[in-house]
């Protein structure tokens, strides 16, 4: 009987073995990162740094949630960050166009937000389409629709920036921070924005893992065939992977205009690098099949604190862009190396 | 005898092509009716113009898309040659001869770099080119100190020359120097072993390295030669545009790529056209200058290009499919 | 053993140019287990095939629990209570093992999907068959023995009725084996009818009730399993005339120079302290059943694969073959079993595959001399009477046969001495294949010196001068061409185990 190996396969799984060793390699370097800005910059210490930090995080995890799943798939999503601001734009506009500063109406937010969100799943839902049912390299065609949202975005503001209404702290800017007044002195900022984020983390570490959604998208990128075999409507759940990618860059949207004065035309390229930097540092495989939004969630803040610290230490921000695209780079390769040892 | 003779020449040049030399004709018929004062030279030499550098980015993606891979890093390596050579020439005073080879350089060290992590790493293309894409963005702002570079007007009189490369007295050098590149693309492509091999393994990598082929050579060598001919193509754009700014650039990745898959390159590797990337590229730089004088500005353009880049790529999956 | 629960009468069915099936009969009872035996290719995959809906039949009917059936594809065949456990596994790997029992029909628990609930049952479902494999556990992280056992209890779960193992027990290990079999003789008793296609012998005699053997499509007869021996079943499976005089002697002279030796070659599980010597003019036939390694073998000394260990001595000097180009600069070619994938390019010309592993030599400065490739193609064309139009024709346009000479020319045009040819008949008819045989003889009448595997024991025999078999990997047996007989060889390659 060999019974000796099995013992193993039996015992109980140990807390690193449940949480998942990348993701507490992963949280230790956010802490080591943040330490060592720390020890470098006395200013990066400052509570307004943190709040800097989380107020950029936002849409990059709300990217990075969504993004996980197209990279669970196998593929990927190269147009939310292009996406994200022609979703913004579209729904600041109406806002814009709709709102009247002496009559402030609350739901005017709703409205927009609804628009940027709609925008965003019909993104989504066109390049479900076109990898699911036309069988496009996803690369290739959210490469397409990357440069299309752009162009669309751009076209929607009529080529000009867009500010949504409201100040900070209020109306719906204060889903994401509040002010706390203080009598006689400038109010403190309670980032309340990263108890959504939290709150969303979770959620969708449950979809992933507790729902058919997320099992199938995992099955689709472990092995597709064997999920087809199982009688798994592959095209449809294929399809729903890049839907919710783009909803979630609908909703980053949301949180980018609710900490961006404004939002301009023509930017964007860039901030998928970071989300999709920020799943694969949190141990999302780039050829598919597995990862977590726990991990997507803890890469990101690798990304965010490099972005906000590289400044303090005097690196020019440039910086960052290079570093992250190194650090992608790494973090496949780490993955690529991982595979080969454990190839029996 | 003479319908035979025809018709071989028909296959030689491919009926695709002869259909799209067509659309660009007729396309250019179109605007001319439609728009007053389409037609004349002005306008010609801002097509040519457009179609120069973005001619140079269509081949070098050529290759690597025979290879069955992808590179859109090419934009903004593109830009990122322009603003360090051009930086290196107006602030530190770099000869010109000498910038020009830096630009070039500088798209080389791009393509081994890209090269070797796909080819040698199995890396997938598209994160490579992802990651590229914003190194290269990012080494040129900090290179230049996120300063736009203008490289000298052609009046300039020690550096002027390099507009020669383009224009001399209204004549077209640059189109000469991009059909003359393009001819020995076409050459390298289909008359060498590098050609041979970069096609062969796009269509069936394992069969052509049980050949006893050193696949990943060959590869690598798909990206040096799109890397390289981004950085020629930087020296054509700041040409005929003077001015490059750091940040930018990603947006002729995919009119690039749109030239290369309308001419008749697989997606799935394989098979390729150098002639009919060039017919793609004028199409795209046709279409640039047709839209901006319809008083419509470049945002349609990154949307008809998205599409056409789609649909040229589903038609070709959809003949693949046919012939299984 | 009780009534017959699945019936197939007279099932036939062609792929163009192979009759797969000839009126083939086959029938289980509820509790037997009923072995399907065969030499590879004689039809038993493509029956079970048929039987769930992957292939469809031209005539005959299946009769199953006394309706007549026609599954459309496995899952209708999974429903109604007939199950395959393949070979080639059907899990995701990284799902768990509970996860992927009950993939495509999760337990929900409100929004969610009850895990706890898929782990209980898979519990249970491990209890009734009595192994012990954590429902929570990856499973890649299994063996593949263990993962085998998944799929059972994936089979059960669907109340099956008929489970169809296709060649279980060929990467398990012996007390895996021990496992599975205790599992099957449970499902016996339980009243389950059971389909056990192998190719070793001895499992046969101590799992099944029953043997059907096939032979080339055909049903050859049933026997019960305690009543025959094992030399019946073997005669049964071989007892194919053949109508190519074996070749009655080697045609290579004992002293006649080594010109490869392979010593102690070690290769993952497939490959085991292999050692061999090939000598020059030779025809070494390399026999044994589907996943004795062979290919592997091939592959390692071709530097295809990874090797972990063992020599390899070209005419006497060592060589270090790591990569398929040092094996082509030390003169050896392979041809592989699959063409398609491995062999040509079948977007290219034909003068563009021959011509692949030799393109140096057809170089005019840096260009390629068109012209020399396509007087040198057109020469092998000849001389290997390829059916083409041109040297331009693209190769995808050809037959198999014309197809295989394509690759054959690929390594003649590069002057390879040492040729290992892997199936080389496979998937070609039967005037093609007589081209292929003279053509070999040819080769090795001109010096050069062929490793030839092959499935077909006619082929072997008729072609080989020195036969070596193999079995899980390992070298069983090196048999003289003039003493070789098809049971010699058979018994070789299936392997003996004590259970």
């Amino acid at each position: 009987m060999s019974q000796g190996n099995n013992t193993a396969v039996h015992g109980r799984k140990t807390l690193v073995q449940r949480i998942g060793g990348q993701k507490i390699i992963v949280f230790l370097v956010v802490v080591v990162l943040f330490a060592f800005f720390s020890m470098m910059s006395e200013n990066f210490r400052k509570t307004s740094t943190i709040i800097q930090i989380l107020d950029f995080s936002y849409y990059i995890t709300l990217m990075s949630i969504g993004v996980t799943f197209p990279l669970i798939t196998g593929g990927v999503d190269l147009s939310i960050g292009t996406g994200m601001i022609c979703y913004a734009l579209a729904g600041g506009y109406l806002f814009t166009k709709l709102n009247d500063p002496t009559n402030p109406n609350a739901m005017l937010a709703l409205v927009a937000a609804g628009v940027a969100l709609a925008f965003g799943i019909l993104i989504g839902l066109l390049n479900g389409v076109l990898v699911s049912r036309m069988d496009l390299p996803p690369f290739l065609a959210t490469l397409c629709t990357c440069m299309m949202t752009r162009g669309l975005g751009s076209l929607v503001a009529n080529n000009s920036g867009v500010t949504w209404p409201g100040m900070q702290g209020e109306g719906f800017r204060g889903i994401f921070r509040i002010l706390i007044p203080h009598e006689g002195g400038r109010p403190t900022i309670f980032p309340l924005g990263i108890v959504w984020i939290l709150l969303l983390v979770i959620l969708m570490e449950f979809v992933l893992k507790k729902t058919k959604v997320g099992r199938y998208t995992i099955a689709i990128g472990s092995n597709k065939e064997a999920a087809i075999l199982s009688g798994i409507n592959v095209k449809f759940y294929h399809m729903m992977a890049y839907v919710i990618s783009g909803f979630f860059a609908g909703l980053a949207a949301v949180a980018y205009s609710a900490i961006i004065p404004t939002v301009q035309p023509g930017t964007g390229a860039g901030f998928e690098l970071e989300a999709i930097g920020g799943a694969i540092i949190g141990g999302v495989s780039a050829t598919g099949g597995s990862g977590s939004i726990i991990g997507s969630f803890l890469g990101v803040f690798v990304i965010c604190l490099l972005k906000t610290g590289l400044p303090f230490i005097g690196l020019q921000a440039n910086w960052q862009q290079i570093i992250t695209g190194l650090v992608l780079i790494g973090a496949v390769m780490v993955d690529i190396v991982k595979a080969r040892y454990k190839k029996p | 005898m003479q319908g035979m003779k025809q018709n071989s020449l028909v296959k030689k040049i491919g009926i695709n092509r002869i259909v799209l030399c067509g659309v660009l004709l007729l396309m250019y018929a179109l605007f001319c009716t439609f728009i007053k004062g389409f037609f004349g030279t002005a306008r010609i030499m801002n097509i040519l113009n457009y179609a120069y550098f973005l001619g140079f980015l269509s081949l070098g993606v050529t290759f690597v898309i025979a290879t069955g891979g992808i590179d859109f890093s090419i934009g903004p390596v593109m830009f990122c040659a322009a603003l360090i050579s051009g930086y290196c020439l107006t602030v530190h005073g770099v000869p010109m001869a000498l910038s020009l080879f830096i630009s070039i350089l500088v798209g080389f060290l791009f393509g081994v770099f890209n090269g070797y992590l796909v080819a040698f790493w199995n890396v997938p293309p598209f994160i490579v080119s992802m990651a590229s894409m914003n190194i290269a963005k990012g080494l040129a702002s900090v290179f230049t100190k996120t300063q736009s570079v203008s490289w000298p007007q052609a009046a300039d009189e020690v550096n002027g020359w390099f507009r020669g490369l383009v224009k001399v007295n209204g004549f077209p050098t640059g189109l000469v120097i991009l059909l003359a590149v393009a001819v020995v693309c076409a050459i390298v492509l289909n008359k060498t072993h590098a050609g041979r091999y970069i096609l062969s393994l796009g269509s069936n990598k394992e069969a052509v390295r049980l050949s006893g082929v050193n696949v990943k050579k060959w590869e690598m060598l798909a990206y040096i030669l799109c890397g390289t001919l981004a950085g020629i193509a930087a020296i054509f754009f700041v040409a005929a545009y003077t001015t490059v700014q750091p940040g930018y650039g990603d947006s002729y990745n995919n009119e690039a790529i749109a030239g290369c898959v309308m001419g008749g390159t697989s997606m799935a590797g394989g098979t390729a056209s150098i002639g009919g990337a060039m017919i793609g590229v004028f199409i795209i730089a046709l279409l640039q200058e047709g839209i901006l004088a319809l008083g419509f500005n470049k945002n349609y353009q990154l949307i008809i290009t998205g599409l056409i880049v789609i649909v040229a790529v589903y038609v070709d999956i959809v003949m693949r499919r046919r012939k299984n | 053993m009780g009534e017959i629960i699945l019936e197939m009468k007279q099932i036939d069915k062609s792929f163009p140019g192979v009759h797969a099936l000839d009126h083939v009969d086959f029938a289980v009872r509820k509790g037997e287990v009923h072995a399907l035996m065969g030499e590879n290719g004689a039809g038993k995959s493509t029956l079970m095939k048929v039987l769930t809906g992957i292939y469809s039949k031209d005539s005959g009917s299946i009769v199953y629990e006394g309706r007549e059936v026609a599954f459309h594809n496995p899952r209708e065949a999974q429903e109604a209570g007939v199950v395959i456990v393949h070979q080639e596994l059907n899990m995701v790997g990284h799902l768990t093992v509970a996860q992927n029992i009950f993939i495509g029909r999760e337990f929900k628990k409100g929004v969610g999907i009850d895990d706890k609930r898929m782990n209980e049952e898979a519990a249970k479902l491990f209890e009734r068959l009595r192994i012990h494999i954590d429902p929570t556990e990856t499973m890649s992280k299994l063996t593949v023995g263990k993962q085998q056992m998944c799929e059972i209890a994936k089979a059960i779960s669907h109340d099956a009725k008929v489970i169809v193992f296709d060649e279980p027990s060929a990467a398990l290990t012996e007390t895996e084996i021990e496992e599975l079999f205790k599992i099957i003789r449970d499902l016996r008793e339980q009243g389950l009818g059971i389909v056990y296609i192998s190719h070793r012998m001895d499992e046969i005699k101590v799992i099944t009730d029953r043997v059907t053997v096939m032979r080339d499509g055909c049903y050859v007869g049933t026997l019960i399993t305690e009543e025959c021996t094992k030399d019946d079943i073997i005669n049964m499976m071989v007892g194919r005339v053949i109508y190519e005089d074996p070749k009655a002697k080697s045609r290579v002279a004992p002293d006649a120079p080594v010109v490869l030796k392979v010593e102690h070659l070690n290769a993952g599980k497939m490959v085991q302290d292999v050692s061999f010597e090939l000598r020059k003019g030779e025809i070494l036939g390399f026999s044994g059943l589907m996943g004795a390694g062979r290919t592997e073998t091939a592959r390692a000394i071709f530097g295809a694969d990874e090797k972990e260990s063992g020599e390899v001595f070209v005419n006497g000097k060592k060589v270090d073959i790591r990569t398929p180009q040092d094996a082509v600069k030390c003169g050896i070619g392979y041809l592989s079993e699959d063409r398609k994938r491995f062999g040509i390019v079948v977007q290219k010309t034909i003068a563009e595959n021959s011509t692949m592993a030799s393109l140096k030599r057809f170089m005019k400065g840096p260009f390629i001399d068109k012209r020399q490739e396509r007087t040198a193609t057109q020469a092998y064309v000849d001389s290997l009477a390829t059916k083409t139009p041109s040297v331009d024709q693209l190769v995808v346009n050809l037959s198999g046969g014309n197809q295989q000479k394509v690759v054959i020319a690929k390594w003649l045009i590069r002057n390879c001495d040492i040729l290992i040819f892997d199936e080389p008949t496979r998937g070609i008819d039967v005037g093609a294949k007589n081209e292929i045989y003279k053509l070999m003889n040819r080769l090795v009448e001109e010096g050069k010196s062929i490793i030839m595997i092959s499935s077909e024991m006619t082929e072997i025999l008729r072609m080989s001068d020195r036969i070596l078999v193999m079995c899980e990997g390992k070298k069983t047996g090196e048999i003289a061409i003039e003493e070789a007989s098809q049971e010699a060889i058979m018994n070789m390659a299936t392997r003996e185990i004590q259970v």
